[in-house]
């Protein structure tokens, strides 16, 4: 069986949890340990070898010292990162942040689901991205 | 001694006439002296019929009657600055007569902080024409003026022409103008803090309200689905946590929406408001299919307008409509257009007139006139949410956008006997 990593950047401790607790039990995906903010992300990404790279990136927006947009903006201002398919995922996801950050690079826009059901069908919209 | 009184009385009056006589003579004496000295070659004197201009080139009359009468000041001066000659405009800025004026230096009248200014000029005067601001002493007063020195060829040799525009009326006004304009960048300031306050409170909204709020949602509904065991009592009051917050939810992205539409200026198209009408209708085929509505659809225009904008204008007063129907009858809803004339309710129809009157009506529960003026106003529902649910933004929205547009929004309505919308909206956006 093929499995997805998933490196997650949440700052939000329910936020890190629901999302963990909520796709735990899938087979499909592996959750990377999760990084607090895009600084960590980065630093993380620099210190991972090339086949231990996540497949899938998720940055929240709301995140203190660099923001999702910021740090898609990084990540794709580097080679060695820059092929990385990148989600966007916020609790307001408007017109706005989806132009934004189509613009910028990003893969996919999603809004926070609030629900078991809606976690499912947010990583089966971006295991779809990787087919 | 009344005789004697009255001889003393003679006397004096004598002596005065005398006196002023014997003034009247020094002061001819000194003209026919200016005027064979070459210094003066006009004379204005007064007379019953006021001031009387004499000059002594016939040919000249023409201009000296025109300079006597403009508003500026006109005075000629001989090569070292000497009045030659004033016009009586002059005269009263200066605030003498006429007669104490011709034959002194005009710099006599050149406030002393501005003499090195005046020095300048009239030393440039005599190659180039030139022009500068000076004050003018005007008896206690100064006066702001502008000087414009031109150099005149005169028979007698060259003389020195200088027009003077008073400029307290200019300075006033830009004086005026200056206020005015810091009293409206103090208001500018003023705005564009209440501008950033409300951009603050939009990002206030949009994500430092809504990220609790999805807590409560994702909790909430965690318990419910995890199948906690819940008397029905708990259950009831999580199942109103639930919709009480999604409730909220659609209330933060209402007023989102609807602070959005002061900032933002969106680009206007060519918008065909059938196409628009039909696309609605797909969106809501649902509930019409549901309460069996029937929509009646006119030829609408295609206007100039912002497509989402007015889209959203056409979805919330339809959904009303839907939404307010009577129970058990069916809704009917007609959408309707015509061009008119003028950008009022009542203009005649006018088949190429600049705007159109669209009109929405239906046939649901209406509302009271004497409430007309509430339901464009932020918040203001007139029903009950448990019986109809809603936010009551729609139409302030509504209102927003149409005005935005150039446009006007009414209603009519009588309980119970539905309600009119109407919208009227320029077909091209360039017309003022």
């Amino acid at each position: 069986m093929t499995f997805r990593k998933i490196l997650l950047a949440e700052d939000d401790a329910d936020d890190q949890k629901l999302f963990c607790d909520f796709l735990s039990h899938r087979q499909d995906i592996v959750i990377m340990p999760v990084v607090e903010n895009g600084e960590e992300l980065l630093t993380v990404l620099e210190n991972t070898t090339s086949q231990d790279l996540p497949h899938v990136i998720v940055l929240d927006q709301n995140m203190p010292k660099r923001n999702g947009l910021q740090t898609l903006a990084a990540l794709k201002a580097e080679a060695r990162f820059s092929h990385l398919p990148v989600v966007i995922y916020s609790t307001y996801a408007d017109e706005e942040l989806v132009s934004n950050s189509m613009a910028a690079g990003a893969a996919l826009v999603i809004a926070k689901p609030i629900s078991k059901k809606g976690y499912e069908e947010m990583i089966d919209a971006i295991l779809n991205l990787l087919d | 001694m009344a005789d004697k009184d009255v001889k003393y009385q003679t006397r004096e009056i004598l002596q005065a006439e005398i006196d002023e006589l014997r003034q009247q003579l020094e002061e001819a004496n000194d003209t026919i002296e200016a005027i064979r000295t070459g210094q003066v070659d006009a004379l204005v004197v007064q007379s019953e019929n006021g001031h009387q201009l004499y000059t002594l080139k016939n040919a000249d009359q023409t201009y000296r009657v025109f300079i006597e009468k403009m508003t500026e000041g006109a005075v000629t001066l001989n090569p070292e600055g000497l009045i030659l000659y004033c016009n009586s405009q002059f005269a009263r800025m200066v605030q003498l007569p006429l007669s104490n004026v011709i034959g002194i230096p005009f710099d006599t009248f050149i406030a002393p902080e501005n003499m090195p200014h005046y020095n300048a000029l009239f030393k440039t005067c005599w190659t180039d024409d030139c022009k500068g601001e000076v004050l003018l002493i005007a008896g206690k007063d100064r006066k702001p003026v502008q000087l414009s020195l031109t150099t005149l060829e005169l028979q007698e040799g060259i003389s020195l022409s200088i027009i003077l525009t008073d400029l307290t009326a200019q300075k006033a006004t830009q004086k005026q103008l200056r206020d005015n304009n810091s009293q409206l960048a103090e208001i500018n300031q003023a705005l564009e803090a209440s501008n950033h306050d409300l951009q603050q409170f939009a990002s206030v909204a949009s994500h430092d309200l809504q990220e609790p709020l999805r807590k409560i949602q994702i909790f909430s509904n965690l318990i419910k689905e995890n199948g906690i065991e819940l008397t029905p009592l708990s259950r009831k009051y999580l199942e109103k946590i639930i919709v009480s917050s999604s409730r909220m939810k659609t209330l933060i992205l209402d007023i989102l929406n609807y602070s959005k539409l002061s900032a933002s200026d969106l680009p206007h198209d060519c918008i065909d408001l059938n196409e628009i009408v039909e696309e609605l209708l797909e969106d809501f085929e649902l509930v019409i299919a549901e309460k069996g509505a029937i929509v009646d659809r006119g030829q609408l225009p295609c206007i100039d307008a912002n497509r989402g904008q007015i889209r959203q204008v056409f979805q919330n007063i339809i959904s009303n409509s839907l939404k307010f129907s009577k129970p058990g009858q069916a809704p009917v809803i007609s959408v309707t257009s015509r061009q008119i004339g003028q950008r009022s309710f009542d203009s005649p129809e006018s088949a190429d007139g600049p705007y159109c009157l669209i009109t929405v009506a239906d046939n649901g529960i209406g509302f009271n006139e004497k409430y007309l003026s509430n339901i464009f106003t932020l918040f203001e529902r007139l029903n009950s949410k448990d019986k109809y649910e809603g936010t009551g933004i729609g139409l302030a929205i509504a209102k927003k956008i149409i005005e935005k547009h150039n446009g006007l929004i009414t209603a009519s309505s009588s309980e119970g006997a539905g309600t009119q919308f109407k919208i009227i909206l320029p077909v091209k956006q360039n017309i003022s």
